[in-house]
């Protein structure tokens, strides 16, 4: 039997104790008043910092949020049922942080960075704090590199720019969750040797889940590992049965986590999800401090929460490496109530709004977006060229299209222009929807989108056009491989290309017919 | 209001008037008696506390106790925190008196708890190494806690000095149950 000798046991034992020295520990103490409800008051700690950790026994972290005249009011990071009044609370020195490094991507953790997936201790390179003062005007510049999220209807008419902070926006079970997910698969393809060749960075994402159930959590890491997307995300989990204050802190530490990414020149996408189960969850532990409610039970500060976190996505000048830090905060609405306090406080707050509606999703048009009340106030700026082309007469096409819709139903009592409109919108409408986990890459996008807008649906069926969507795009990779090559690489629509294009299109058509 | 604040009040204003009768040391003698009489006696304090019994029966209560024992002025500011209804914090004045006291004179009051009860040397050399890390006057209270093991514990305030072998012991313990890979040694 293999055995290991005694003396190299004790050798690597005296190897750990080589720097254990033992001089006199100085520390500051204080004493727990009160203990309840994830909340200690403690007597003492002099010297506290607000948002330092302390060390209650048993293990307990906790961190400080209020400070008083007489008691330092703390939330516990664990069970309050393991204090008692009268323990001893230390000082440790240090403001809530979170441990950054590469060797967190491809990991679940807390947002203590604490790892949850039982895959080891994770070597980190430094602790950042968590609540970080975000950049101002010098050190930014405006949004310009498209991130792409692989959906046609989002790249093409909402585009969100590597630096920006689009909100989704909708009720439960619309579909919010998968485009975030959607966006992070689709950022697969930034981290390939091609995408290298066409000057495309690569994207590294970070999922922050906070309130959810421990099974969707679960759920969406293995469709990302399923995916080969957990390579360069970590999901920072602060799951429904966690204590309120880490729920309140999950989002400042994935945030951290994409500021050391962007601060190193790279482009970081934070998903934040979702952002009204973190306002419930510093609604309770301020309620718990005594804070005064205001509108909803919500406290005063509720707006700051939201507001100093999504004023941390930024793209970053040439001068400090042109990293980027994309947000993507989630909030829910109850029966599409968007004018409920922390929806239209985060409306304000970011750049623009993916409206997400049960009605279009009970229909079948999935993703279930309203483009109709859908913006991105920077993003134009980011879009490829080739696609802020077509894509400005298909906004225009699908508002024509709305206008018009309560029409349809006259059917044949209508003329013939706004028939034809009617028709063309029903085909762009079905051209929109694209199924989950399916992301589409940007040039197979723009020839879409050009079709559409440029009428060679016409002649196919409503129900055939995702067939015919998927049958040319393969046509077209077979015979004119050139055409996405050619977009993909001038990220424009050139006028010999279009040549092409109609050529391939005509050529299509006339098989599709016969088929 | 919180009691730190009210008791802050009333002792301040009873140190003002220690200071300008220049009979701190009187005052300060007479507080610690009634501060000590306070802490040591749970009966009293709940006789305090208790808002049925009559302001009458405290009053005369609290004059029959340390009538012969404090000065004239230490107990008309006793009749009149009764009067004010303000006798159920008395000990928590009594204590920012003396902290008020401890401070003009530079004076903190360290914890000190060892395995083995200390030598008078030792006690000395503790005592003139404190001063000369606090730069005041520093009036150590010994206790003898077994559990350290060995070595010894000060505490001034806030600030704990750990030398004992139980708190090394504990420190190990964390060392240990890191993990080797991602120690920095």
């Amino acid at each position: 039997m293999a055995e290991i000798r005694p003396d190299e046991v004790s050798a690597i034992l005296r190897k750990q104790l080589a720097g254990f020295d033992s001089e006199v520990d100085v520390y500051e103490v204080g004493t727990v008043l009160q203990v309840g409800d994830g909340i200690a008051r403690v007597y003492g700690l002099t010297n506290v910092m607000a948002s330092e950790l302390v060390e209650f026994p048993n293990n307990v972290t906790g961190m400080v949020l209020n400070l008083e005249e007489d008691s330092v009011g703390c939330v516990l990071f664990g069970e309050s049922t393991l204090i008692k009044e009268g323990d001893t609370v230390k000082r440790t020195n240090r403001v809530a942080s979170f441990p950054v490094g590469d060797k967190l991507l491809g990991r679940v953790v807390n947002p203590l960075g604490e790892p949850l997936d039982g895959k080891g201790t994770i070597q980190f390179e430094k602790y950042m704090p968590i609540e970080r003062k975000a950049l101002g005007v010098i050190q930014r510049q405006p949004v310009k590199e498209p991130l792409q999220t692989g959906i046609t209807a989002i790249d093409a008419m909402i585009p969100i720019g590597r630096g920006q902070r689009e909100l989704i926006i909708g009720d439960r079970q619309t579909g919010k969750t998968a485009i975030a997910i959607d966006a992070i698969i689709n950022q697969k393809f930034t981290h390939t040797e091609e995408a290298k060749k066409y000057g495309i960075k690569p994207v590294y994402c970070v999922y922050v889940a906070i309130g959810q159930k421990n099974s969707t959590v679960a759920q969406v890491v293995a469709k990302l590992e399923e995916q080969g997307a957990m390579e360069y995300t970590t999901v920072v989990s602060a799951p429904a049965s966690s204590p309120a204050p880490l729920q309140y802190i999950a989002p400042y530490s994935g945030a951290t986590l994409g500021e050391f990414f962007r601060d190193s020149g790279r482009h970081a996408l934070v998903v934040y999800d979702d952002l009204s189960k973190q306002a419930a969850a510093y609604r309770e532990l301020s309620l718990l401090l005594r804070r005064p409610p205001g509108r909803e039970a919500y406290p005063g500060d509720v707006f700051y929460l939201h507001s100093r976190l999504l004023e941390r996505a930024s793209k970053l000048s040439e001068d400090l490496g042109g990293g980027s830090l994309t947000a993507l905060p989630i909030i829910e609405t109850q029966q599409g109530d968007v004018s409920a306090y922390i929806p239209t406080n985060v409306i304000s707050i970011t750049d623009g709004q993916i409206y997400l509606e049960p009605n279009l999703f009970n229909a079948g048009v999935r993703p279930a977006i309203n483009v109709g009340i859908s913006v991105s106030r920077v993003g134009g700026n980011a879009q490829i060229k080739a696609m802020k082309k077509v894509a400005g007469s298909l906004k225009l096409d699908l508002a024509q299209y709305r206008e018009l819709e309560a029409f349809a139903k006259f059917g044949s009592d209508l003329d013939k222009a706004t028939l034809r409109t009617l028709a063309k919108g029903a085909r762009l409408v079905e051209l929109l929807k694209q199924g989950q986990y399916k992301p589409v890459p940007v040039e197979k996008q723009v020839v879409s989108v050009y079709l559409g807008t440029n009428n060679y649906f016409d002649s196919v069926d409503v129900k055939e056009v995702k067939r015919f969507e998927k049958e040319i795009h393969e046509f077209i990779e077979l015979k004119y491989p050139e055409i996405f090559a050619n977009i993909r690489s001038a990220k424009e629509l050139k006028e010999d290309t279009v040549t092409l294009l109609k050529k391939a299109a005509e050529e299509f058509i006339e098989k599709f017919k016969k088929s | 209001m919180s009691v730190y604040r009210i008791s802050y009040r009333y002792a301040n204003s009873l140190f003002q008037l220690a200071l300008e009768k220049n009979a701190l040391k009187k005052f300060a003698d007479d507080a610690e008696l009634i501060h000590n009489t306070l802490v040591g006696s749970k009966e009293l304090r709940s006789v305090l506390r208790n808002p049925v019994i009559k302001l009458k029966v405290k009053k005369d209560l609290l004059e029959s106790l340390f009538k012969d024992r404090i000065g004239s002025d230490l107990s008309g500011f006793l009749n009149f925190i009764v009067e004010k209804n303000r006798e159920e914090i008395l000990t928590e004045i009594m204590y920012e008196f003396l902290n008020l006291r401890d401070r003009k004179e530079g004076i903190v009051r360290a914890k000190v708890y060892s395995a083995d009860s200390l030598t008078d040397e030792l006690k000395k050399e503790l005592e003139g190494r404190l001063e000369k890390q606090t730069n005041k006057k520093v009036f150590p209270e010994y206790a003898v806690d077994q559990k350290l093991i060995g070595g010894f514990v000060v505490q001034i305030n806030d600030t704990v000095m750990d030398a004992s072998v139980k708190h090394q012991l504990e420190l190990l313990r964390k060392k240990f149950s890191e993990d080797i890979s991602v120690s920095k040694n």
